[in-house]
């Protein structure tokens, strides 16, 4: 009987390690849900799913392209709150997207999204995960962000060295991976177009919120251009083999640039 | 409004001929997203090309002119998944396209949806995910 408990505890001490050493794995493709934001301009531009109805009433006509603000709607409470400074830098990038321009836009010129903007994910995302690193991958640019979980943290080298994706390192807290990005370059964007400075850093918990769906919790800190750090959910379904909606395409941006020449 | 727009637009169209696809990247910026403005005319190429494709449409504007239109669509991989290929559209087919009109005033948009003679749409988006 005394041996039974003892196999018994054994087991489940096992088991409880198991667990504990096995985060679950993120892999896959997935598209955001509501990647353009919050649409408030009428039915969406000529969804998809109208043109299956062929014999139902003509489909309205879209009222927009895209769902993307050029500023000119200016700023809602939701979105990062900027000191005074960082405002001003806010409305000089508005005034040139109104006007037509890709001046501040960096994905317009083929650069990568950066962080955390590329977290939108808009035209899809790649998971690609093992024991010692995840890596992200945007459709969007082709762009690639490495977060890596073996314990490794950014060197001094790393952080006098600014990227777009930054330097992302992570750890598990059980089912829950905890994120922190540093050195990040000062032209990437919070969101949209909002600027930030070099003090910026970004704090994400990303989990598995139910099966097919994942959640990226994200926390952005930048003392030079926030009054207060700013949080935004990120969710997105996962792409499956049976939809057959699971590759992503090549996006090869510069073969437009070298088109313009 | 279209009229407007279209005979504005012709002197501009042919300075675009010699300019090919001036702007082949470029941010919404570009355009006047919430606007929408319906074009009908006959396609002269369809380029699948990143990271936009284009469709470019002969139009006639109501009083004997053609004008050359630069339709500007949304990434291959996006518009694969909302059911285009390709060999979607093909020169010579007539098309309605809906699109948000160019802040610069060339005869060139942003596309919101393509309707193909036989009433097939050609969304600008994949079925929402949610």
């Amino acid at each position: 009987m005394k041996l039974e408990k003892t196999v018994l505890g054994m087991i489940a001490g096992v088991a409880a390690l198991y667990a504990q050493s096995t985060p679950p794995d993120f892999s896959g493709v997935y598209y955001p849900i509501a990647p353009f934001g919050r649409f408030q301009g009428g039915p969406a531009a000529g969804a998809a799913g109208q043109s299956q109805s062929p014999r139902q009433a003509p489909p309205a006509r879209p009222t927009a392209s895209a769902p993307l603000s050029d500023g000119s709607r200016g700023r809602t409470p939701d979105e990062p709150s900027l000191t005074p400074e960082y405002m001003a830098k806010w409305e000089e990038i508005s005034k040139t997207r109104i006007a037509g321009s890709s001046e501040y836009d960096l994905t317009a010129k083929c650069l990568p999204p950066g962080m955390p903007a590329m977290m939108s994910m808009a035209y899809g995302m790649e998971v690609m995960q093992n024991k010692d690193k995840i890596t992200f991958f945007s459709e969007l640019n082709d762009a690639l962000r490495r977060v890596y979980l073996d314990g490794r943290k950014p060197s001094q080298k790393v952080l006098d060295d600014p990227t777009y994706a930054g330097y992302s390192t992570g750890r598990w807290e059980g089912d829950t991976l905890v994120v922190d990005t540093v050195a990040l370059r000062d032209n990437t964007f919070i969101e949209g177009f909002t600027p930030h400075s070099d003090a910026i850093t970004v704090h994400e918990r990303i989990r598995r919120k139910e099966p097919g769906l994942l959640e990226d919790r994200i926390t952005v800190s930048d003392p030079k251009a926030l009054t207060k750090p700013w949080e935004t959910v990120k969710t997105y379904r996962k792409a499956s083999r049976e939809k057959g909606n699971d590759e992503l395409r090549e996006f090869a941006c510069a073969e437009g640039l070298s088109e313009a020449k | 409004m279209m009229v407007r727009t279209i005979a504005c637009c012709v002197t501009v169209g042919a300075a675009l001929l010699l300019t090919p696809l001036a702007q082949a990247h470029h941010s919404n910026s570009a355009f006047y997203v919430t606007k929408i403005i319906t074009i009908k005319g006959v396609v002269k190429e369809f380029r699948w090309s990143n990271p936009h494709v284009w469709v470019i449409l002969t139009v006639d504007d109501g009083k004997g002119n053609k004008v050359e239109w630069k339709a500007e669509g949304r990434p291959p991989g996006i518009l694969a998944r909302a059911g285009w290929t390709p060999k979607s559209l093909q020169p010579g087919e007539t098309v309605t396209i809906d699109l948000s009109p160019a802040k610069d005033d060339s005869a060139s948009g942003l596309i919101a949806r393509v309707t193909k003679e036989d009433g097939t749409i050609l969304a600008n988006a994949p079925p929402p995910t949610e």
